[in-house]
């Protein structure tokens, strides 16, 4: 749908509903398609919103924009000297963790308001707060508090490094007061599935209205038919791996029995 | 330009892939090498995980060591019987090879101890080389051949179920070529290696087979050692990267026939000493890897995707 038309549309039904706040959403993308020349992509997502008109929207409402990727399982490992030798050690498996986290906000959110309405996953890092039980952990021989601190950090930290994780401020574009933009960075790194985008509007430090969406991310072309073959018919492909080395030797030999009468 | 690696899950220069396969294929042509020792590691180097670069290997030695084999056939330098003595070691060798890597995979410890692996085997040849090669040299400067003995007697002679292996001209047990040809499969398995570098020696000197059969037998037990190894990581570790494998096949067998072109031109003794420093080197970045303190204690990897 064109943005403009879309967005007076939206304004118009915001006009009907003056009486309290409301929050109306769109994007330009149901299915994101990642192939091998993927090298990332911003995707839009736009809305209006309406606030209380007696009070000035600047310091008082705020929007705020989730975007959660699929779930997996994943471990982190701890290296340790061994007699000068950094072995991989100690381990933490973490399951269930988005494989994508995206968390915008127009002003400051701050940690304490994440976690009254139970908001993120970046937010925890900084709080003792953390709530442990909405992740399905594995601690292994890995018993103490601060220690634990040290593998929640690293799995933070290793997905902000591989650009999965982010946590921004002020990337949302307010336009006339009630419009709302914001390009998001989808980097090449992310996994495929589902990802559910989550939008909230904030009055007075109150989540006034909320809503969300889902959007697909999919991986196309030929690598990605080479990638499910090799999963679902590891013998054929395994077979056809072999062929093609078996052919390519034996043209080979040929090419230097021809090459070495010349 | 660059091309995306499916199951390595990355994007890398293909003229840097041609080149690495094709510098590999080089020297393999030229000292009669596997190259799968120099391959792993640089592939390793290069950003591909451990697994992909181990299974993949043995992926392109299959095409290499075919090559190879035929020109050793068609001079009548293969002895079959050994061949098929060594792969029955070689076969069960390998199974047990393929468990223990991804036993290792689930430990999370691969990556060091292909590193461990890497290191002593790469020390070790590296050394042997140089030192070889500088005696050669030495020998040259002053004008004198080196007498060799042509054929030795030892246990290997002794134990029971002994064979005939005419071609080598031997009558010796078949449990030595079975151990030797165990021990080639696990490191096959582990490493992504033919195993020449390992085989060779130990055929001359544990089974006293002729110099002249030896290459040619040992690159046609190479072939089914690496197919299996192929197969058996295709279907447990998923880490076979066809598209990887295939640009690295042209490369090397097209490298391979340069190499032997140029091994009958050059002096070999001072390109050898050469690729001992080479590989002295690799494993020098090896050691260093393991030795030197990470910026990052932490790593991360996906057990499982819900899709």
């Amino acid at each position: 749908m064109n943005f403009k038309i879309f967005l007076l549309i939206n304004l118009f039904i915001l006009f009907l509903i003056s009486s309290a706040s409301a929050l109306v959403i769109g994007s330009d993308e149901e299915e994101i398609y990642i192939d091998a020349n993927f090298s990332g992509k911003n995707l839009l997502v736009f809305g209006a919103f309406y606030s209380d008109p007696s009070q000035a929207r600047d310091d008082k409402s705020d929007i705020l924009i989730e975007v959660v990727g699929p779930s997996e399982d994943v471990v982190i490992r701890k290296k340790e000297s061994f007699f000068g030798f950094w072995l991989n050690s100690k381990s933490v498996g973490f399951n269930d963790v988005p494989g994508f986290y995206y968390l915008s906000s127009t002003n400051v959110i701050t940690n304490k308001f994440l976690n009254e309405n139970n908001i993120g996953l970046l937010n925890k890092k900084d709080t003792q707060l953390i709530d442990w039980s909405a992740l399905n952990i594995d601690w292994g021989n890995v018993k103490n508090q601060k220690e634990k601190n040290t593998f929640y950090d690293a799995l933070i930290r290793t997905k902000e490094s591989e650009d999965v994780y982010r946590k921004v401020n002020g990337e949302i574009e307010i336009i006339d007061g009630n419009l709302f933009r914001s390009y998001i960075e989808i980097p090449n790194t992310v996994p495929v599935g589902q990802y559910k985008v989550n939008l909230y509007l904030i009055i007075d430090n109150k989540i006034s209205n909320e809503y969300s969406y889902n959007f697909m991310v999919t991986r196309v072309g030929i690598e990605e038919a080479i990638y499910s073959f090799s999963k679902n018919y590891p013998l054929i492909y395994g077979l056809i791996s072999l062929l093609i080395a078996i052919l390519i030797g034996l043209s080979g030999a040929e090419v230097f029995k021809r090459f070495r009468k010349v | 330009m660059s091309i995306y690696l499916p199951i390595a899950e990355l994007s890398v220069n293909i003229i840097l892939l041609l080149s690495i396969g094709g510098v590999v294929g080089f020297l393999s042509g030229m000292f009669g090498l596997g190259g799968g020792f120099l391959m792993t590691p640089i592939l390793i180097f290069m950003g591909i995980p451990t697994n992909v670069a181990v299974a993949t290997s043995a992926n392109q030695i299959v095409a290499s060591s075919i090559s190879g084999t035929i020109g050793y056939w068609r001079q009548g330098l293969v002895d079959f019987k050994m061949g098929g003595v060594l792969l029955i070691g070689s076969f069960f060798g390998s199974i047990l090879g393929v468990w223990i890597f991804s036993r290792l995979v689930v430990l999370g410890q691969i990556d060091t101890v292909i590193s461990i692996l890497y290191f002593a085997l790469l020390t070790s040849i590296g050394l042997i080389m140089l030192i070889e090669s500088s005696q050669v040299i030495r020998d040259r400067v002053r004008r004198k051949t080196v007498k060799r003995k042509i054929h030795y007697h030892n246990w290997a002679h002794k134990l029971p179920f002994k064979m005939k292996f005419y071609k080598s001209k031997l009558y010796i047990s078949a449990i030595p070529p079975i151990i030797i040809g165990f021990v080639i499969g696990i490191l096959s398995a582990t490493m992504g290696i033919g195993g020449t570098f390992i085989l060779i020696p130990a055929m001359i000197y544990f089974l006293g087979m002729p110099t002249s059969k030896v290459i040619g037998t040992s690159l046609f037990q190479i072939i089914f050692v690496t197919a299996l190894v192929t197969l058996l990581h295709a279907t447990t570790t998923f880490a076979v990267d066809a598209v990887l494998a295939f640009f690295l096949i042209i490369a090397s067998v097209i490298g391979a026939q340069l190499g032997v072109l140029a091994a009958n031109k050059l002096r070999g003794e001072e390109i050898r000493a050469l690729l001992a420093i080479i590989v002295l080197g690799v494993a020098t970045k090896i050691a260093l890897d393991l030795l030197v303190e990470p910026k990052e204690i932490f790593n991360i990897s996906v057990i499982r995707a819900f899709f």
